[in-house]
């Protein structure tokens, strides 16, 4: 393990101090706990959104608590849910009085605990309502799948809708929108490793990629030969529209995820297949995403995410945003 | 010979004893979880149960069902894995089944367990069946509801402990429904499931301790 830390166990701490140091003018933390992130704009009256995961994943969660966003963020250990007292401390924190929404990944440990800080916001009179990020399509059923960068579509329709200042039940409904449009699939070329831990969780030869895999290392449905950036876009898109069939003359938004390692200029190379694809196939593209939105520490690989776009969607995907970040004007 | 009954002021100890038991067993556990999970279920055990004993210290109470709530909630801070959450919500569960109590006899281990399982079935989602933690839970609670009238603390937690390793060995034959277990089934069958070896490891502790 080569990595720029103190120590271990003070690895998600260590980065929490350093990002409150660098942006005490936006986000703070409350109930004394580093963990409860908190943004410092409150709007009165604007319906809360709180997500929430373990570290390991920036910008993803925290980074996209801010302005036009999200308003608070449960900060877990490396890969572990942060626990349902600093959800609850977070969301009467963030409330302003007309309810939470909780929106994260569809991960077992992050379910209890959201759930059960739902119930403890019950008790105090929060309303709160939940929808989980399951974008990632070679991991299973739809209803089983994991959330990965796609959520990203769900923290903009979302984030865009509460600060027009629509209901929670339509904030709801604009995170579900999003939802419902979107698929990612992703894969990985090297493995990260967990700061406690301190060996890789799973290893990959020099000339082989994993398709499918998750952003903890879950398996994919095939490890082989690393292939082209071009065929390795094929197959991404293949398995996207197969789950998602769209007609020819729609139009959806790409985003193209580095996993932490791979370089932004190979994340180009991919777009420039995804986006001469798309092309072949009539789809068209209102806007694309290209960088990190969703890692795993230092794991190289990629994640591709179509979101299909209509009006609504285009609407709150062009509304301007502002976090340390993530800035869209 | 044994204990006939476990006060609030001995809970302290009671979860020492679980956690020295998880600690005995903190390799086992990871090595099964590194087969089919992220491979720190011994180790979040180890800790959630070490951390017990202080947090009860701590919390000013005479109610035993209350101070079993409590800690239960404080102990998912600490452990707020899938398996830490799921324990603590059990002891919430158990809690809340015996609150109004100040001690604790077979019957009211027997509402212990029954509040358990409801604290899994609830957090969880999971029922019985679905290859978990539960089903260890559920039938050392079938097979305690059988021993009840001979009202003895001691050879009631024995028949917990029994029944949940029939309930553990049971789950090798199940599908799992739940977790990164439910993603490598095939490699699930035939192996009992880790959180239900776990909740063994937690009435074992706990056998031990009204042992003395």
């Amino acid at each position: 393990m080569k990595k720029i830390i103190n120590r271990p166990e003070t690895y998600v701490d260590d980065m929490l101090s350093g990002i409150y140091a660098a942006h005490a003018d936006q986000v703070r933390y409350v109930n004394d706990d580093l963990r409860c992130y908190c943004t410092k704009n409150k709007k009165e009256g604007k319906v809360a959104i709180v997500t929430g995961g373990g570290t390991g994943h920036l910008p993803l969660f925290l980074g996209y608590v801010g302005d036009g966003l999200l308003d608070g963020c449960g900060v877990g250990g490396v890969f572990q849910s942060p626990s349902a007292e600093q959800i609850y401390e977070i969301s009467k924190a963030v409330d302003n009085g007309s309810g939470v929404l909780y929106l994260y990944g569809n991960y077992t440990g992050d379910i209890m605990n959201f759930d059960m800080a739902s119930e403890l916001c019950e008790m105090e009179g929060i309303k709160t309502r939940s929808i989980v990020g399951a974008d990632d399509v070679l991991s299973g059923e739809p209803e089983i799948r994991r959330g990965v960068a796609g959520i990203f579509f769900m923290y903009k329709a979302a984030g865009a809708c509460a600060d027009k200042m629509g209901s929670l039940e339509e904030v709801l409904a604009a995170a579900q929108k999003a939802k419902d449009a979107t698929r990612t699939v992703g894969f990985a070329l090297t493995p990260c490793i967990i700061p406690e831990v301190g060996a890789a969780n799973f290893q990959l030869k020099e000339n082989e990629m994993a398709m499918g895999m998750g952003i903890h290392g879950e398996p994919g449905i095939w490890t082989g030969e690393l292939k082209k950036a071009q065929d390795i876009a094929a197959e991404c898109l293949d398995a996207i529209l197969k789950d998602m069939p769209m007609a020819e003359g729609e139009e959806v938004a790409v985003l193209i995820n580095g996993l932490g390692a791979t370089s932004i200029e190979e994340l180009y190379i991919l777009n420039s297949s995804v986006s001469k694809i798309l092309k072949e196939k009539g789809i068209g593209v209102y806007r694309t995403f290209v960088g990190e939105y969703a890692t795993s520490m230092e794991m190289a690989g990629a994640s591709i995410s179509l979101c299909k776009m209509d009006s609504q969607l285009k609407e709150y995907l062009d509304y301007p945003v502002n976090t340390p970040f993530y800035c869209q004007k | 010979m044994g204990r006939k009954v476990i006060t609030v002021q001995d809970l302290p100890q009671l979860f020492e004893k679980v956690a020295e038991n998880m600690a005995d067993h903190a390799a086992q556990l990871c090595e099964m979880d590194a087969k089919l999970g992220d491979g720190d279920l011994g180790l979040t055990m180890k800790k959630g149960f070490s951390a017990l004993p202080d947090i009860i210290r701590t919390i000013e109470e005479e109610d035993l069902g209350k101070v079993l709530m409590k800690s239960g909630m404080k102990m998912n801070s600490v452990v707020p894995s899938t398996m830490g959450t799921l324990m603590g919500s059990g002891i919430m569960g158990g809690g809340k089944a015996l609150v109004g109590k100040t001690e604790m006899r077979a019957a009211e281990f027997a509402d212990f367990l029954t509040g358990f399982c409801s604290g899994l079935e609830n957090r969880g989602k999971c029922r019985r069946g679905d290859c978990t933690v539960l089903d260890a839970f559920a039938t050392a609670l079938d097979w305690v509801k059988e021993s009840l009238s001979e009202n003895d603390l001691v050879l009631t937690m024995q028949k917990a402990v029994d029944g949940a390793k029939a309930g553990t060995e049971a789950t090798k034959s199940m599908k799992p429904k739940f977790g990164k277990a439910a993603v490598h089934a095939n490699a699930a069958t035939g192996v009992p499931d880790q959180g239900a070896v776990a909740g063994t490891y937690m009435l074992e502790g706990m056998l031990h301790f009204v042992e003395q």
